[in-house]
C-alpha cells in the first residue's frame, strides 16, 4: 500500500474527531471518502499532509503509513517535498496577494534543481487554459472556479505523484465541475494517485475506483465504487434515494 | 527666517536622518509582515549592532593593525552577519517556542518587549553604564556645492539606506524566498503545503532584518560615534512609527515613512527650537495615521490570519 492510515483517533482539544479510522490507498488508484458535514474528511486529510502546530490536529493513537513508514513525525514540508504528496485543501487558500504565475512558481520552492520547470508549466495551462490567460493578474481577482483550477495547479507544481483533494467541486458551476474531474482522471491516467473529498458522492464515486463512507468520525462503510452506488443505506443517505 | 533656509541642504540632511529610521524600519515591517509579531525588541538590535560595530573596528584597528579604511570595510559585512545572529538567536530562544505552542499574541509581544530590556540590561551589566566612543574609521570630508554642505559619511549612509531597499525589494518581488514571505503574511496555512520550511522562511526574515539594523549600528555609530546602552530605544520606537505611517507590512511603506519621519523632524528643527521636535513630529504623524490608518502603503487586508 502507498498510504495506510490504521485505527486513527485524533481530537481537537478535547473533541474526537475520529475515532479509530482505517483506509488505504494504493498506487496509481483514486479512492475516494465520502460523507456528510463534520463526518471529519477534512480532519482525515490533515492528519495524513500534517500540518504546523498549533493548528494541527492531535493524532491520539494509530499510526499513517507511507510505504510502509509511519509519517506521524513527518514535518508537512518535507510530506510534499520528500514523499510526494500535495494536498488541494478546502477553501482553496491560494495566495491572494500574489499573481497566478506566482503561486505556481511559489509551489516549486523545494523542488529539484534538474526539474523541467517550464514543460510543467506548459502543461498546467494546456490543463487549464484560463490560468494562462490570466497568469500576471492578482489571484484575488479570479473568480472562484478559476481559483479551484490555481489550487489544483498549484499542487501539480509541486511535483507530486499523490494528489490529495479536499471537496474542489466546491461552488464549481456544473460545467466547471465536470471539467475539473476530466482533468482528475486524465491525471490519473497518467499515473497519479489520487486520494478524493466529496459531498457530491454520486460524483465522487463515478471517478474513483473505490471508497470509504465517514459518518461522524467512523468508517461505515467501504468497497469499490460499484458496490457503493448500490448499497441501500449509501444510496438513501449519500445519493439521494 | 526663510532667507536662509535652504532647500537643497535640508533634504540632504532629511535623507541622512532618515535613513536610520528607514533601515531600522525595515526590520519591523518584515517581521509583522510573517509573523504579524511586533518585535519590540527591535530597536535593541539596533543598539546591540552599535556595539558589535564598535568591538569589531576597535579589533581591526588596534589588534589587527589595520588602517581606518580596511576596518570600515571588514565592519560593515562582520557587523550586519553578528547582528543577524542575534536576531536568528531571539527567534529562536524567544519567539519560536512560543508559536510552537500557539501562545496569544499579546505573550509574544510582551515577550518582544522583555528581549529588548535584556539585551539592554545585559549591555549596561557586562560593559557599564559609562559611554563608549567609536573610533573614526573613514577620514570624514565635507564638501561645499553651492550653499549646500555635506560630508562623505552622510552621502555613504544614504546610500546605504537606498541600495538595501532596493536589494530587498528586488529579494521580496523576485526570488522564491520573497515570494513565500509574502504568502506568509497572506495565508500562513498554504505555505507549507507548498513544500515550503515555515521556519527557513521566517529565519530568512530575521537575519535580513536583522542585518539591516546592524548595518544601520554601523552607520549611526560612525555618524554619531557615541554608544549608550539605551541608544536604541528612542530611536527604535521612533521607526516603528514610521513602519505604522508608511503602512507596517510593505518595506516601501518603511522606507517612505522612516525618510517622512527624518523629514519632519529636520524641518521642525530648521523653523522651531530643537526641544519642539519631537512634539510635532509625533504631531504630524498622528494626524497622518487618523486620515490613513492603515498607513501610507497599507491596504486593508481582507484575509488575515
Ligand atoms: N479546529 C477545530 N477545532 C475543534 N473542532 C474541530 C476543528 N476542526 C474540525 N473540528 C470538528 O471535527 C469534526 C470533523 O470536522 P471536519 O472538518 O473533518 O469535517 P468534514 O467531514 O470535513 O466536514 P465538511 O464536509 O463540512 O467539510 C467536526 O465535528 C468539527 O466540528
Ligand atoms: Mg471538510
Amino acid at each position: 500500500m502507498l498510504l495506510s492510515v490504521e485505527n486513527l483517533i485524533v481530537k481537537y482539544g478535547n473533541i474526537q474527531a475520529l475515532h479509530g479510522i482505517s483506509f488505504d490507498v494504493d498506487e496509481g488508484e483514486i479512492v475516494t471518502l465520502i460523507g456528510a458535514n463534520g463526518a471529519g474528511k477534512t480532519t482525515s486529510l490533515y492528519s495524513i499532509t500534517r500540518l504546523p502546530p498549533p493548528e494541527a490536529p492531535r493524532v491520539i493513537s494509530g499510526d499513517i503509513k507511507y510505504k510502509g513508514q509511519s509519517i506521524l513525525k513527518t514535518s508537512p514540508d518535507s510530506v510534499v517535498k520528500d514523499l510526494k504528496m500535495a494536498l488541494v485543501p478546502e477553501g482553496r487558500h491560494i495566495f491572494g496577494n500574489m499573481t497566478v504565475m506566482e503561486n505556481l512558481i511559489l509551489a516549486t520552492y523545494s523542488r529539484e534543481k534538474d526539474a523541467d520547470l517550464e514543460s510543467e508549466y506548459k502543461r498546467i495551462f494546456k490543463l487549464f487554459p484560463r490560468l494562462e490567460e490570466r497568469k500576471d493578474q492578482r489571484s484575488e481577482s479570479l473568480s472562484g472556479g478559476e481559483q479551484q483550477m490555481l489550487a489544483v495547479g498549484r499542487a501539480l507544481m509541486t511535483g507530486c505523484n499523490f494528489i490529495l483533494l479536499d471537496e474542489p467541486s466546491m461552488g464549481l458551476a456544473p460545467v466547471l465541475k465536470y471539467e475539473l474531474f476530466r482533468t482528475l482522471k486524465q491525471l490519473n491516467e497518467e499515473g497519479m494517485t489520487i486520494l478524493l473529498i466529496e459531498q457530491n458522492a454520486s460524483l465522487a464515486l463515478h471517478l474513483a475506483h473505490r471508497g470509504y463512507v465517514l459518518d461522524t468520525g467512523e468508517i461505515v462503510a467501504q468497497g469499490s465504487s460499484e458496490s457503493l452506488m448500490n448499497d441501500p443505506k449509501v444510496k438513501k443517505a449519500y445519493l439521494g434515494g | 527666517m526663510f532667507d536662509d533656509f535652504n532647500l537643497i541642504q535640508n533634504l540632504i540632511n532629511a535623507l541622512q536622518w532618515g535613513s536610520f529610521y528607514a533601515l531600522i524600519a525595515l526590520g519591523y515591517t518584515m517581521v509583522y509582515g510573517v509573523l504579524v509579531l511586533i518585535n519590540f525588541a527591535h530597536g535593541d538590535v539596533f543598539m546591540v549592532g552599535a556595539y558589535i560595530a564598535f568591538f569589531v573596528a576597535s579589533f581591526v584597528l588596534s589588534v589587527l593593525g589595520l588602517p581606518g579604511w580596511a576596518a570600515f570595510i571588514i565592519t560593515i559585512p562582520a557587523t550586519m552577519i553578528l547582528t543577524s545572529m542575534v536576531g536568528v538567536s531571539l527567534e529562536r530562544i524567544a519567539y519560536r517556542p512560543l508559536r510552537r505552542k500557539g501562545a496569544h499574541r499579546l505573550y509574544v509581544v510582551i515577550t518582544a518587549l522583555m528581549c529588548g530590556l535584556i539585551l539592554e540590561h545585559a549591555n549596561l551589566a557586562i560593559f557599564g553604564a559609562s559611554r563608549k566612543a567609536f573610533p573614526p574609521l573613514i577620514e570624514e570630508h565635507v564638501y561645499h556645492l553651492g550653499g549646500v554642505t555635506f560630508t562623505n559619511l552622510k552621502i555613504i549612509v544614504i546610500c546605504a539606506a537606498i541600495m538595501s531597499f532596493l536589494t530587498l525589494q528586488w529579494i521580496v518581488t523576485k526570488t522564491k524566498v520573497g515570494m513565500a514571505m509574502r504568502a506568509i503574511s497572506y495565508d500562513k496555512f498554504a505555505v507549507p503545503l507548498m513544500g515550503i520550511p515555515i521556519d527557513q522562511i521566517i529565519v530568512t526574515t530575521f537575519i535580513l532584518g536583522s542585518g539591516f539594523a546592524g548595518l544601520a549600528g554601523v552607520l549611526f555609530a560612525m555618524s554619531y560615534p557615541i554608544l549608550e546602552p539605551y541608544m536604541g530605544a528612542l530611536i527604535g520606537w521612533k521607526a516603528f512609527i514610521a513602519a505604522v505611517v508608511g503602512g507596517i507590512g510593505d518595506i516601501r511603506g518603511a522606507f517612505l515613512g522612516g525618510f517622512l519621519l527624518g523629514a519632519v523632524e529636520i524641518l521642525v528643527v530648521a523653523f522651531f527650537p530643537s526641544s519642539y521636535r519631537d512634539l510635532i513630529a509625533f504631531s504630524v504623524l498622528l494626524v497622518i495615521l487618523s486620515l490613513k490608518p492603515t498607513g501610507l502603503f497599507g491596504i486593508a487586508k481582507t484575509t488575515k490570519i
